[in-house]
């Protein structure tokens, strides 16, 4: 704790860290950021997530974006390059064993990929095909293509990536740590994404603008708006300070779609807010909607209906962007064709909604107060907590429980938010534990769930709670008793 | 009957929380004794907590798509630490793509799984075959 501010990292210093992250694996040593500036301002505007965001934004369009890795090269280029028939933005998301910095397991997953004549990875390992590599597949792809994974020290991974020519980058120190770690501390991993951050500062200073995007969705399992949008803002903070300028940020769709619509619509003006009233100005924002990330059916049309039900909420609500989930999310992986079905599905619905927006509605409007009224209460107390400073705020934070994000395998998070949901399947919250909540938002939430709990005649508890995980995998929002 | 005991954990660099805390609530629900070791467990963690806490049975969950490399050699494993009759389950997304369930369990059976479950098993379920299965093995 001694030495993590949010404070932008001193040029010495960086430099020196980035000799130690090149050094970490071989492929490292291929890094030189001045011929790397030099590459990137090569790309052609349309390969520019910047610019394909801002063009989008400005004329509240909704552009899609698939999730897609595979193992080998020449695989990840043939999916890439199916999928961008379809998509307007392209990820490359990233191997788990990459995520946790093993690359020699990934050496062994490629190895393996490549006798088995199909991928044995679940994702791309950019670090171990090396710059040279990442640098064939950015130039076989004519659209913007992003950084996606999960990964709490992702140093090595962005020096790699932003070199070959990625425009956009996923992550951050809450949310690639919180979701996606167990012991790692938050100390270690908000630092981590400091050097990630001021790496991207470094390139927009060169003329280069990189898209960062925190992971909105955090465990995907009914988080509260609020928690996810003060998860969301704090990581916006740190990478505003480090120098980054355009910022994309995030939400996971819950399903009702008057909290859904609002909370996008909320996230948008909260960060505003934020970031001006730190001081901060001169920024690209943009949001983006993740379609629903817990449990799918497992029967493909009615996988479509809640890849439709996000993409109406994705366009009704002014999202730039739609991350786009398949008919087999049930069973995990897609194929490439699954792959491009959700595609199709989201473009179709994203298209018919385009001109409209359910941001006028009276109770759209009442439900974004209430999630700002939570989150600049919360936001409050984390910089409360860091006596000004956000960065050691949200380390007393979590220890403090004050920000607690529900079923998180990090040992780091206490874990003691309640969420459920209420009559109409808006989440609100059951225990609050240590989290800060204004008395009358308590009553909000409390007198919704109570009407759930009469509809049912059931007290509201765990169990609850658990129909709540599985039910729109069984065919329904809220979790009705059986 | 001595209470079954069970290894509950998420191998392998997987991330996957929310199943795990819910089989350990649902397992313990019907009088099992669960050693929950969380997220992200190495096949080492998972036979050395089976060796500590003499469990019946390791319940090994993969939901990222990675389980194939993960799993493999570890009944060998256990043999190799001396855990010859251990039970060993396997459940989740298991594979890398789309694929007939009786593909994988049949990939998952000839790695010495003795049990392989889909992702909609229903835990009530798994917990009375577990317990048929412990109570066969301990005769």
């Amino acid at each position: 704790m001694s030495t993590l501010k949010n404070k932008r990292l001193d040029d010495s210093e960086f430099s020196t860290e980035q000799k130690e992250v090149l050094a970490t694996w071989p492929t490292g040593a291929d890094v030189d950021f001045y011929e790397a500036i030099e590459f990137q301002k090569s790309i052609p505007e349309e390969k520019r997530f910047s610019s394909a965001l801002a063009e989008a934004n400005k004329g509240r369009k909704t552009l899609i974006q698939p999730r897609a890795g595979v193992a080998l090269l020449n695989e990840h280029i043939d999916l890439l390059q199916a999928l961008s028939v379809e998509a307007d933005l392209l990820p490359t998301t990233i191997d788990a064993y990459t995520r946790q910095n093993q690359y020699a397991e990934a050496q062994n997953g490629i190895q393996r990929s490549l006798e088995a004549g199909r991928s044995l990875l679940n994702g791309f390992p950019a670090v171990n095909h090396g710059l040279k590599s990442c640098r064939i597949l950015a130039n076989a792809i004519e659209k913007p293509i992003q950084v996606r994974h999960g990964t709490p020290d992702a140093r090595l991974l962005t020096e790699i990536t932003l070199a070959a020519g990625f425009t956009s980058y996923e992550g951050g120190g809450i949310s690639y740590n919180i979701p996606y770690a167990k012991k790692i501390s938050l100390e270690a991993t908000l630092r981590h994404w400091q050097y990630t951050d001021r790496l991207v500062g470094k390139y927009e200073e060169n003329g280069v603008r990189i898209n960062r995007e925190p992971f909105g969705p955090l465990t995907g399992s009914l988080v509260p708006p609020f928690i996810s949008h003060t998860v969301a803002i704090i990581e916006g903070l740190l990478a505003l300070e480090q120098g980054v300028k355009c910022l994309t940020l995030g939400y996971g769709q819950l399903g009702n779609m008057i909290q859904d619509v609002a909370a996008v619509a909320s996230l948008r003006e909260l960060a505003d807010e934020a970031f001006n009233s730190a001081g901060y100005s001169g920024y690209q924002l943009t949001t983006v909607l993740h379609q629903w990330m817990g449990g799918f059916p497992e029967d493909e049309s009615k996988a479509f209906s809640v890849i439709a039900l996000g993409s109406a909420v994705a366009a009704l609500s002014k999202a730039t962007k739609v991350i786009v989930k398949t008919p087999h999310e049930a069973s995990g992986i897609p194929t490439k064709d699954a792959n491009l079905m959700g595609l199709k599905a989201t473009r179709q619905m994203v298209s018919l909604l385009q001109d409209q927006s359910m941001l006028e509605i009276k109770r759209v409007i009442e439900e974004k107060e209430l999630i700002k009224k939570e989150v600049k209460h919360l936001l409050a107390k984390v910089f409360e907590l860091g006596d000004g400073d956000i960065a050691i705020g949200t380390v007393r934070a979590f220890q403090a429980g004050v920000l607690d994000v529900p079923f998180a395998p990090s040992i780091h998070n206490a874990g003691k938010l309640m969420p459920v949901r209420d009559n109409e399947g808006a989440v609100r919250i059951l225990e609050k534990a240590k989290v800060p909540m204004l008395a009358e938002v308590v009553e909000v939430h409390q007198a919704r769930i109570k009407q759930r709990a009469d509809t049912e005649k059931r007290e509201p508890n765990y169990q609850m709670l658990i129909d709540d995980i599985y039910s729109v995998g069984k065919g329904r929002l809220v979790g009705r008793p059986r | 009957m001595q209470p079954v005991k069970i290894v509950l954990g998420v191998i392998g660099a997987d991330c996957h929380a929310v199943g795990n805390q819910i089989l350990e609530k649902i397992f313990s629900q019907n009088d099992i004794e669960v050693v929950n070791l969380g997220v992200m467990v190495s096949q080492d963690e998972f036979i050395d907590a089976a060796i500590e806490t003499k469990a019946d049975a390791i319940c090994v969950s993969s939901l990222y798509g990675q389980g194939e490399l993960d799993c493999e050699g570890l009944r060998g494993r256990c043999i190799e630490r001396g855990l010859e009759d251990i039970i060993l389950y396997v459940g989740g997304n298991l594979v890398i793509g789309k694929k007939a369930f009786s593909e994988t369990e049949e990939t998952f059976k000839k790695m010495g799984f003795d049990r392989v479950f889909s992702p909609d098993a229903d835990i009530n379920n798994v917990s009375q075959i577990l317990k048929d299965d412990v109570a066969g093995r301990r005769k």
